[in-house]
């Protein structure tokens, strides 16, 4: 029994030293095996490109909303401000006046030869 | 280790983490994993770049396996620990098809060896000397004595039953014995 103790305790030693001297990966290694998991790994659901652009306005209210201010705008556009009176008594009984955003706006349209 | 997360439930979690697309999850996971297979492979092997090779393909499973893995079903260590044995025995059994003198002699671990051993030298002779046991007890010393394994995980990895595994190390620890009886003194037979 003592003998195999001392055996024992013997063994041990060199599995002492086989665990403190362990291989450990190379760095070759551990990039050959992360280069494996990114061709393995499951990737997150795509997001197309018209669900990007829902999403940049707001999702499908915010849609709603940008589709409605073209459509007025698209009007307006095509009505000219003369037919502005009328959306506007309609809505709110209103006058309608005219306010000048950009004085000199026409200036820079004719140099810019839009208005001819 | 830095990317020590320290529980078993901790490797599960990562596995999951990686099966949903998470790439911080592949590096923690590799860190910690790729090191084990490594160790196996090299001490069943005896071939630094076979093991290397067997680390890999052992990792890649584990990465293709993971949208699979089922929670609480097994440790992952002990998962990956039986793919590497599995995978270490393919290539001892393709290596025994090749011509016996094609393959290289283990070093002579009693051969020359000073009166005081430096650990480096214990380990490389160990090292030898578990190339020279069977297969079988090679992979349960290596799995009792060398990662630390308890014998209810060893007989899940080796699919045999504990007691089969309390047999094996044991013969396998005469094995070694024997073969290191060179260093005599290192082994406590000084007075035989």
């Amino acid at each position: 029994m003592t003998e195999k103790r001392q055996k024992d305790a013997g063994l041990e030693a060199f599995f002492e030293a086989a665990r403190a001297d362990a291989p450990v990966p190379s760095t070759a290694l551990m990039a050959r095996v992360l280069a494996d998991a990114e061709a393995a790994q499951p990737k997150p659901p795509a997001v197309g490109l018209i669900a990007m652009l829902i999403e940049a306005v707001g999702g499908w209210r915010g849609l709603g909303g940008l589709a409605t201010a073209a459509c007025a705008g698209l009007w307006i556009g095509f009505a000219g401000w003369a037919d502005l009176d009328v959306i506007r008594s309609g809505l709110t009984g209103d006058e309608v006046g005219v306010v000048e955003l950009m004085p000199g706006g026409e200036v820079i349209a004719l140099l810019d030869g839009s208005e001819e | 280790m830095a990317f020590d997360l320290g529980q078993e439930a901790e490797e599960a979690d990562l596995l999951a983490r990686f099966g949903a697309g998470d790439e911080v999850a592949a590096r923690l996971l590799a860190t910690r994993l790729t090191p084990l297979a490594l160790r196996v492979a090299v001490r069943m092997l005896g071939d630094r770049v076979e093991a290397e090779d067997v680390a890999q393909e052992a990792m890649l499973r584990l990465w293709r396996m993971a949208p699979d893995w089922q929670p609480g079903s097994a440790k992952v260590s002990t998962w990956l620990y039986r793919v590497t044995v599995n995978l270490c025995s393919d290539r001892l059994r393709r290596r025994r098809n090749v011509a016996l003198d094609t393959v290289p002699e283990p070093e002579d671990g009693a051969a020359g060896v000073p009166e005081q051993m430096m650990d480096a030298d214990r380990a490389a002779a160990l090292e030898a000397a578990l190339l020279r046991l069977p297969e079988r007890q090679r992979q349960a010393v290596v799995l009792r004595h060398l990662e630390g394994l308890g014998n209810p995980e060893i007989a899940a990895i080796m699919d045999i039953g504990v007691e089969a595994v309390e047999s094996l190390v044991a013969r396998g620890k005469r094995g070694l014995v024997a073969a290191l009886a060179g260093q005599r003194e290192e082994l406590g037979y000084e007075n035989d």
